[in-house]
């Protein structure tokens, strides 16, 4: 049945749309996700891989992007 | 607060480091000798198990699963096992991982040598292989997944994100590309056929650069870049971005390979709508690389590792610039089958897997074995070194692949070809090919000298096999600030969700290109007059594949005046539904063969095999006389049409038992018939009787049926 519906279905050409469409939508998902974090937390992700290290000057205080 | 003391495993990162450094030389020295005899064929020493069309996939293999395979698990043994703040899941999945890949690695090297191949690029191994990629690949999987689960450090930082993108995708990729039926022990024909197969292959291919040479990279880069510059990421924001744009993008781009072939416009549409929207999210992986060193620039003259992270970071820039580009049509029009991609693969393999597996190697070995690098100037000797062979590569083959391409499609102001024989455009670009050799072995002895000083490092110190950590478990930790519902966070949190989205986002790509195919018939339109392979002609293309001849020679006639002036009319997609698997090749080093069918007489074939120069004066394809010496093995031949009637030739019920032999008996008389009239005697029962037949049935199939249209 659903290969039936499926070697019918017309216009492959919407393939093209649905997947633009598609990614269009996770991508402006992601994008509005991304924007709502807040900098607290952006700040102490970046900091996870220097934080094993003692050898490292941990008051670096370089200004971040997300700041 | 409750806090526990445990162990990092430095042995097992130790261990791959190691394994990293040996297959660079080996897989570097094998990329060498192909290079040399692309100008000097007689560079394989006349034996078959180290001729052009074995070497390269010996060579790429060693250089994508053995040298980057460690790479990536060396980096990430390393990395996750800190980020989690956990030691591995399991010591004996980690050492099983190492010992099970490596094997494999080894079980490639001998295999392809020895003419034991699918054909399909960067998937070669047969399947007894692939079974065990497979089961190491789950092992892998199990430990990374394990560690995660029982980590120490609520969030996972982004570089976990792309180590668990790149097991879930390769393990998805790899099963079903290598999808195949058995026909004997190290043989087997793929269950796809023709355009289904080529589309197959080519969204692995694809993604093998994407989510095995790229997604662990980006997170090495994430990881060590921020070390080694002792500051954190630029843009957290953007590698969020980053990373689900790029793992979102990456799988519907593979049709790409496939431009102007016989698959199916929309499809082509689409793989290149999709390559070029790929540029964004790269970019933004690439800027968000180096602008984490702004303010640290001077570290960067001073640290040699730092420099390689620069230049490795760049090239990938510029290869995901130049992909995109190649991706649309009308540059990939001339850029196709010319040197140009091979110029374009090199710079991410030299450019952006090598130097950032160098520039891990000498940030990791001074902490593995606490000490510090044996000697900072052999290092920058190293960066210079290196530096120069890319140059020396890459150039040359954009200046090969340009000049080839458009000497291609040159017609004179009559309409004629300029250059109707496909050998002076290979004459005209002989330089360039010896210059890449030279480059090649810049950059080898580049690594040379990384191993002495990776090797007098590790004498000068002791390695730190444990190394002790404390951090309170997850249980014992508060959960902070937020009772606030903060999506991304609380996706990092939960990796097993996090998992199944990143699964769920590359599945999606994979079926919208590859279902239709499946069930639309009104894609793949039928011929009547294609027909099965003959016994004889079955056999004889084994041995085409088994001789790697599609390293060199594609089968895929593209729409354009220049190549049905040149080859004859263009490759329909119904020619192709019992090619299991497809051959339609992805370089032209010498010219393609799917119209040569009957081109040539068959003695013309025979002394072009024993001595291609006899016939092409110039050539530089290599001379294969073992097949007018060796028996054809006919054993092997119900097994084969048994395994093809399954994955859905229409061979007759019961034909291998007994008419099989008797048709291949009798077509090999025909042949030496033929041979005999260009005053060639050969004896029935040698290879090259089958390959003969293979290659003069080659395209012809639709010969045949306009014949009956004008018999009619």
């Amino acid at each position: 049945m659903i290969k039936n519906v499926l070697t019918h279905i017309g216009g492959i050409g919407l393939y093209g749309i649905v997947s633009i469409c598609l990614f269009f939508a996770v991508f402006v998902g992601v994008l509005i996700w991304a924007l709502t974090l807040k900098k607290g937390y952006l700040n102490s992700m970046r900091q996870l891989p220097l934080e094993d290290d003692s050898r490292l000057d941990a008051a670096d205080t370089t200004p971040s992007r997300d700041e | 607060m409750n806090v526990e003391t445990f162990r990092y495993d430095n042995k097992i990162v130790r261990a791959f480091a190691i394994a990293t450094v040996v297959w660079a030389v080996v897989g570097m020295s094998a990329g060498i000798l192909a290079a040399t005899q692309l100008f000097w064929p007689e560079a394989n020493l006349a034996l078959q198990y180290i001729t052009f069309g074995r070497v390269r996939p010996l060579h790429t293999n060693a250089v994508i699963f053995a040298f980057v395979g460690n790479g990536m698990f060396t980096g990430i043994y390393y990395s996750l096992q800190r980020l989690c703040k956990a030691r591995m899941f399991s010591d004996f999945l980690s050492w099983f991982n190492f010992w099970g890949w490596n094997a494999i690695i080894v079980a490639a090297a001998i295999t392809l040598p020895l003419g034991f191949t699918t054909s399909k690029e960067y998937a070669e191994l047969e399947w007894p292989i692939d079974i065990a990629i497979a089961v190491v690949w789950v092992a892998f999987t199990i430990n990374l997944l394990g560690t995660i689960l029982k980590r120490r450090e609520r969030h996972m930082y982004v570089a976990i994100w792309f180590y668990i993108a790149t097991a879930v995708t390769v393990a998805v990729l790899h099963i079903f590309n290598s999808l195949s039926m058995p026909a004997g022990f190290l043989k087997s024909y793929p269950v796809y056929a023709g355009v289904q197969d080529a589309l197959v292959q080519w969204w692995y291919g694809h993604n093998a650069v994407a989510f095995f040479l790229t997604t662990p990279y980006l997170g090495l880069m994430y990881y060590f870049l921020p070390k080694a510059a002792n500051r954190p990421v630029f843009s957290y924001r953007l590698s969020i971005i980053h990373f689900w744009a790029l793992i979102f993008v990456y799988i519907w781009a593979g049709p790409h390979h496939l431009l102007y072939t016989a698959l199916p416009d929309w499809a082509q549409s689409l793989g290149m709508v999709f390559s070029v929207m790929l540029v964004a999210p790269s970019w933004g992986g690439m800027l968000n690389g180096l602008l984490t060193l702004r303010g640290a620039w001077d570290k960067v003259r001073q640290d040699p590792m730092l420099k390689f992270m620069v230049v490795a970071v760049t090239a990938y820039g510029m290869a995901t610039l130049e992909g995109p580009t190649l991706a649309i049509k009308s540059v990939n029009s001339l850029s196709h089958y010319t040197d140009w991609t091979i110029a374009h693969v090199h710079t991410g393999a030299l450019g952006w897997n090598g130097f950032l597996t160098f520039s891990v190697l000498y940030w990791l070995f001074p902490r593995l074995y606490n000490t510090k690098l044996w000697s900072t100037k052999l290092a920058n000797y190293h960066f210079w070194i290196g530096l120069l062979g890319m140059m020396f590569y890459v150039v040359p083959m954009y200046t090969s692949g340009v000049t080839q391409g458009l000497m291609w499609k040159q017609f004179t102001d009559d309409g004629f070809m300029q250059y109707p024989n496909f050998l002076e455009t290979v004459l005209q670009i002989l330089p360039m090919y010896q210059l890449r050799a030279v480059g090649g072995l810049l950059y080898l002895a580049g690594v040379v000298l990384m191993a002495v000083n990776l090797y007098q490092t590790a004498r000068s110190g002791k390695l730190v096999e444990e190394e002790e950590a404390k951090a309170a478990p997850l249980s014992a930790q508060p959960v902070h600030e937020e009772k606030k519902y903060r999506p991304h966070r609380f996706l990092e949190a939960k990796p097993v969700l996090f998992t199944a989205l990143t699964i769920l986002a590359i599945l999606i790509g994979g079926l919208v290109e590859i279902v239709p195919l499946y069930l639309i018939k009104s894609n793949v339109p039928t011929i009547a007059s294609v027909k099965p392979y003959t016994p004889l002609e079955l056999l004889g293309r084994d041995i085409y594949i088994r001789e790697g001849c599609v390293g060199c020679h594609s089968q895929m006639v593209r729409p354009f005046r220049s190549e049905t002036e040149r080859y004859g009319d263009y490759s329909k997609v119904g020619e192709f539904i019992y090619d299991h698997p497809f051959l339609w090749g992805s370089k032209r080093t010498g010219p393609d063969l799917h119209r040569v069918g009957r081109k040539y007489p068959d003695a013309w074939h025979y002394n072009h095999m024993e001595d291609p120069r006899s016939t092409s004066p110039g050539s530089v394809m290599p001379p294969y006389p073992w097949l007018l010496t060796q028996t054809l093995d006919t054993n092997v031949l119900p097994a084969r049409i048994k395994a093809l009637r399954k994955v859905g030739v229409p061979y007759p019920d019961g034909y291998e038992n007994g008419d099989a032999q008797k048709d291949l008996a009798s077509q090999q008389r025909d042949v030496v018939v033929g041979l005999s009239l260009g005053e060639v005697n050969a004896k029935p029962d040698r290879e090259i009787i089958a390959l003969i037949a293979y290659l003069q049935r080659l395209g012809t199939d639709i010969k045949n049926q306009s014949q009956t249209i004008a018999a009619q």
